[in-house]
C-alpha cells in the first residue's frame, strides 16, 4: 500500500535556553544517546548513555554515506526495535523522544489544576508509555516518528492522568467495572501472573459483570460496594458452569473468587502507576560484546524510507502551501477557532466557555472545518498523484491533517 | 466531577445527554446488571441518533426498540437513510476508562441480518454525564484483523487498528462506499418451529444467566436472527405475558412491547375519511405505519366476520401525501407476504400489484394460536419480524 504522499514535519521544539535549563540537542548522535536528567522539578540537562553513544557513532562512521535526517534514524531504529535485530533500538528511541514528552507533560501540567502531578512526575508518566508508541508506529501510515509519537504520547498522557483520577476515588469493585478486557489482562500479566490463572482470572470477572452492576447510571459508579453473600453464590455458580463449558472442571469457593477479583482490582491499580523503568537514568555498565557487533546491512525498505523521507521534504512544504491557503480561505471565526485549539492549546471546553457555547459545538465546528481541509488536501493529492479516494488514502489524509495542525500549525504561529 | 478536557481528542465526537436522560426509566431485562446495561444503550443510542440527525436526518434506530438484543449482547444499531447507499452503524457502548480496545459480540458479525458496515466504539462516563465515539471500524477489517476469543465469543481490535478520524467514514461514505461493503456471510442453517419451541422453553429461564454460551453459536444465531423468537425468548426470561396475541390486541389493548413496533388499535368510527370501509365488518382494527421507498402507508389488520371464526384480512394500503389529491396507488412490484412463524411460504400467501393498485390484501383462516409472520416488499423502514398470534 503506498501513501498518498509522505509528510516530513520537524517539530520544532524551538525552546529559549531560559526555560527551564533545556538546551536543544546538536546532531544525531546527540538526539540518539542523551537524556534529560530532572532534579526534583527542574530539569538539570542532557546526559549522555555511553553505550548509545557508541553505538551511534558507529553506525554513521560505518555507512558509506550515512542518511543525516533523524526522521530516518527514528524509522531506522524503530525497524530494528520491530525485527528485533538490535537491543539498543528501544532506549535510542527513548532518548530520541526526550523533547517530545517533555513538551507533552508541560503541556499537561498547564491543564491540571491544583494537581499533584510534577513535570517531572507527567514526564516519567509519558515516556513510560514509550511501548504503546513504539507498538502503534507504523512507518508506512505515519510520517515521523517523532509527529506520531507526540500525538499519541499527549493523548496517552491526557488518558492516563483522566483515568488517575477516577481510579483514586474508586472502590475495587468499581473499578472491575471500568476495565477492558485488554487493560485487564496486560495489569495481570505486568503483575506477573501465569497465562493459566490470567485465563482464570478474567473468566471470573467475566462473571462477576455479568452478575453485578450500579443500581442505575444516575448513581454514582464509583462507590460500588462489595458484593453481597447471595451474589457471590450466583457468580460462583455462573463461574463453575463457564468454566466446565470451556472444560475446566476444577471447584472454587465464593471467597475464592472473591480473592481471584481483589487481586484483578490491585494490579489494575497498580498498572496505573507503573513504578518507574529506570530508562531515563543512563545506566553505566559493563561493555559487553554486544556493542562490538558490527553494524548490520541497512535494509533496503529502511533506506527507501529514508530517501523518500529526504525527497519528500519538498512536498511536505507543498502540503503546507496547500492547508495554509485553504485556512486563509476559510472564515474568520473558523480560524480563529483553529487558532485557538491548535495554537494556543486551549481544550474545546474552555473554548466553549468563552464562547459561551457547549462543548459539544466547538467540537462539531472543529470536526466539520478538519473536514473541509480533509477534503482540500484529498484533492490536491488526486490532482498531484493521481490517485483514487480509498479508506487507506483517506486515513493517511487524515493522519497527515492531524500532524500537520497539531506541530506545524502550533509552531508557524505560535 | 472530573473534567472531561483529558479526554477530547480533536478526532473524538463528544456528546452530553441532557442531564435528564440519566434518570429515565431503566429497560426491562432479566438481571440487574443487564437492566443497567441497557439503560446505558438507550442513553446512547439517544444521543447519536441526535449527533447524526444534525448531518442524517433520516437515521433511525433499527430496529427502533433494541432491548431484546440488550437483553443478550452489547450493541446498538443505527441505519442511516441512503435508500441507494445504506449505511449501517453498530455502536458499542462501554463505561471502561481505558480505550485500548473495542471488543464485538459475533451476534453483530456473523449473523447476516445483524451485521453492519462499521463499529463504532462508546465510551461511556456516568458519573460525569458524557460520552465519547473514539473510532470505527469496517466489518471487513473487523474479521480480517480482529482477534476472535471463542471464550467470550467477541472479535476484539485494538486501538490501534481503529480509524480514530469519523470524518474518515463521512468522506468514504461520500466518496467511495464500496470501500465500506461487508464481508458477505453465509446464512445460518434455519431451525425447526420444534428446535425454536424447545430452546425458547429451555433458555427463556433467566436462572440461565447467560444463554449464548448453553449451544453452538449457530444455532443461537439462528433463533436470535428471527425477530419473533429473539422476542419470544426475551420475553420469557423478563417473565412478560404474550405481547403478540392480536385478539388481545382488539379486545383488551396493543402490549407495550406491540405499541412500541408500531402497532396501534384503531375504532372504525373514528377514522375520518376512510375510504372502502364498505368490505368491513369489523368495528375496530389494528395498524401500523410504514415507510417504504420514502412513502408512507398502512398495514392493517381485522377479523372478516367474527372474530370466532378466525379469519383474518391483512391489508396494505399507501398514504396520500401532501400534494396527492386522488386515491394514492400503490406502486407495481410491491408484494405483500405472510409466512408461518418458521417463515415457510403457504397457499396464497402473497399478493403482487402486477400493475399500480390502491391496496394489496391477503385473507387467510386460521387455526387457535397459530403465529404468522408478514414482510412486504421493498422492505420497509426498520423492518423488524415479528410473529402474531391469532
Amino acid at each position: 500500500m503506498s501513501l498518498p504522499f509522505k509528510l516530513v514535519l520537524q517539530l520544532n521544539v524551538a525552546v529559549s535556553t531560559s526555560h527551564c535549563g533545556m538546551r536543544p540537542r546538536q546532531g544525531l548522535v546527540e538526539l540518539f544517546s542523551t537524556f534529560l536528567a530532572f532534579d526534583a522539578d527542574r530539569v538539570q540537562g542532557w546526559v549522555a548513555d555511553a553505550r548509545l553513544r557508541r553505538r551511534m557513532e558507529r553506525c554513521l562512521t560505518e555507512s558509506a554515506s550515512p542518511p543525516t535526517s533523524d526522521a530516518f534514524w527514528g524509522v531506522y531504529w524503530h525497524k530494528a526495535w520491530q525485527t528485533q535485530t538490535d537491543r539498543l533500538a528501544r532506549d535510542h528511541l527513548a532518548a530520541y523522544v526526550q523533547e517530545v514528552c517533555y513538551w507533552v507533560a508541560h503541556k499537561a501540567t498547564a491543564y491540571l489544576e491544583r494537581s499533584p502531578d510534577t513535570i517531572s512526575d507527567c514526564f516519567q508518566t509519558t515516556i513510560a508509555q514509550l511501548d504503546k508508541v513504539l507498538q502503534g508506529f507504523d512507518a508506512k501510515r505515519h510520517f515521523s516518528f517523532k509527529s506520531y509519537a507526540n500525538l499519541k504520547f499527549n493523548s496517552l498522557l491526557k488518558d492516563t492522568l483522566r483515568q488517575r483520577r477516577v481510579v483514586d476515588i474508586c472502590t475495587p469493585w468499581a473499578l472491575l467495572l471500568k476495565l477492558s478486557k485488554r487493560r485487564l489482562v496486560e495489569a495481570l500479566q505486568t503483575a506477573g501472573v501465569s497465562a493459566d490463572t490470567t485465563q482464570r482470572y478474567v473468566l471470573a470477572w467475566d462473571c462477576f459483570k455479568a452478575l453485578y452492576a450500579p443500581a442505575a447510571p444516575a448513581t454514582s459508579t464509583r462507590k460500588l460496594s462489595k458484593p453481597n453473600r447471595t451474589t457471590w453464590d450466583a457468580i460462583t455458580t455462573l463461574y463453575h458452569q463457564r468454566a466446565a463449558q470451556l472444560t475446566d472442571r476444577s471447584r472454587v469457593s465464593p471467597d475464592t473468587l472473591e480473592q481471584w477479583l481483589m487481586t484483578c482490582a490491585t494490579a489494575a491499580r497498580q498498572y496505573l502507576y507503573p513504578t518507574w523503568v529506570s530508562m531515563n537514568a543512563p545506566k553505566p555498565r559493563q561493555e559487553d560484546s554486544e556493542f562490538l557487533d558490527a553494524l548490520g546491512q541497512l535494509d533496503t525498505d529502511t533506506t527507501l524510507a529514508g530517501l523518500e523521507a529526504q525527497e519528500t521534504r519538498l512536498q511536505a512544504d507543498q502540503v503546507s502551501q496547500v492547508l495554509q491557503v485553504a485556512i486563509d480561505q476559510l472564515e474568520p471565526s473558523a480560524q480563529t477557532l483553529l487558532h485557538l485549539y491548535y495554537v494556543q492549546g486551549l481544550t474545546q471546553q474552555q473554548i466553549a466557555q468563552q464562547l459561551g457555547v457547549q462543548q459539544y459545538t466547538i467540537c462539531r465546528q472543529i470536526s466539520r472545518i478538519k473536514r473541509s481541509l480533509q477534503r482540500r488536501l484529498l484533492e490536491w493529492s488526486q490532482e498531484t498523484l493521481h490517485n483514487s479516494a480509498n479508506l487507506d488514502v483517506l486515513e493517511s489524509v487524515s493522519t497527515a491533517l492531524d500532524e500537520w495542525l497539531s506541530v506545524h500549525l502550533a509552531s508557524s504561529l505560535g | 466531577m472530573i473534567s472531561p478536557v483529558f479526554a477530547a481528542e480533536p478526532t473524538d465526537i463528544y456528546l452530553t445527554p441532557s442531564p435528564t436522560a440519566w434518570q429515565q426509566v431503566a429497560p426491562l431485562c432479566s438481571r440487574s446488571s443487564r437492566r443497567w446495561m441497557a439503560q446505558i444503550h438507550q442513553l446512547c443510542l439517544d444521543a447519536v441518533l441526535q449527533w447524526l440527525r444534525t448531518d442524517y436526518p433520516r437515521a433511525i434506530a433499527t430496529p427502533i426498540n433494541q432491548v431484546s438484543y440488550w437483553e443478550f449482547v452489547d450493541g446498538c444499531a443505527v441505519e442511516l437513510d441512503r435508500t441507494t447507499h445504506p449505511l449501517r452503524l453498530v455502536f458499542i457502548p462501554s463505561t471502561a476508562l481505558d480505550t485500548s480496545e473495542l471488543r464485538v459480540a459475533q451476534e453483530w458479525v456473523d449473523l447476516p441480518s445483524w451485521v453492519g458496515h462499521c463499529y463504532l466504539p462508546v465510551q461511556v462516563e456516568p458519573d460525569d454525564g458524557w460520552m465519547r465515539v473514539w473510532g470505527f471500524v469496517t466489518h471487513r477489517r473487523l474479521k480480517q484483523q480482529g482477534v476472535y476469543d471463542a471464550g467470550d465469543r467477541t472479535y476484539a481490535v485494538t486501538a490501534e487498528q481503529l480509524i480514530q478520524d469519523m470524518n474518515v467514514l463521512w468522506e468514504a461514505y461520500e466518496l467511495c462506499p464500496q470501500e465500506l461493503a461487508q464481508v458477505p456471510l453465509a446464512a445460518l442453517p434455519p431451525l425447526s418451529l420444534a428446535q425454536a419451541e424447545n430452546l425458547i422453553a429451555r433458555l427463556g429461564s433467566p436462572e440461565i444467566v447467560l444463554p449464548q454460551f448453553e449451544l453452538p453459536f449457530a444455532q443461537w444465531g439462528a433463533l436470535l436472527e428471527h425477530g419473533g423468537w429473539r422476542q419470544r425468548l426475551y420475553q420469557r426470561r423478563v417473565g412478560l405475558p404474550e405481547q403478540w396475541s392480536v385478539r388481545q390486541w382488539l379486545t383488551v389493548q396493543v402490549s407495550q412491547l406491540a405499541e412500541q413496533a408500531g402497532w396501534e388499535r384503531i375504532e372504525v368510527g373514528s377514522m375520518a375519511g376512510a375510504r372502502g370501509s364498505g368490505d368491513r365488518t369489523s368495528s375496530v382494527l389494528l395498524s401500523r405505519s410504514l415507510h417504504i421507498a420514502e412513502q408512507s402507508y398502512q398495514l392493517q389488520i381485522f377479523p372478516e366476520g367474527a372474530m370466532e371464526q378466525n379469519i383474518w384480512r391483512f391489508e396494505l394500503r399507501r398514504l396520500p401525501t401532501s400534494a396527492e389529491t386522488d386515491s394514492p396507488s400503490i406502486p407495481q412490484g410491491t408484494k405483500l407476504r405472510l409466512l408461518t412463524e418458521d417463515l415457510q411460504p403457504f397457499d396464497n400467501n402473497e399478493a403482487t400489484a402486477q400493475t399500480t393498485v390502491d391496496r394489496l390484501y391477503i385473507v387467510v383462516a386460521l387455526t387457535p394460536g397459530e403465529g404468522l409472520v408478514w414482510e412486504v416488499e421493498p422492505t420497509p423502514e426498520g423492518y423488524q419480524r415479528e410473529i402474531l398470534r391469532f
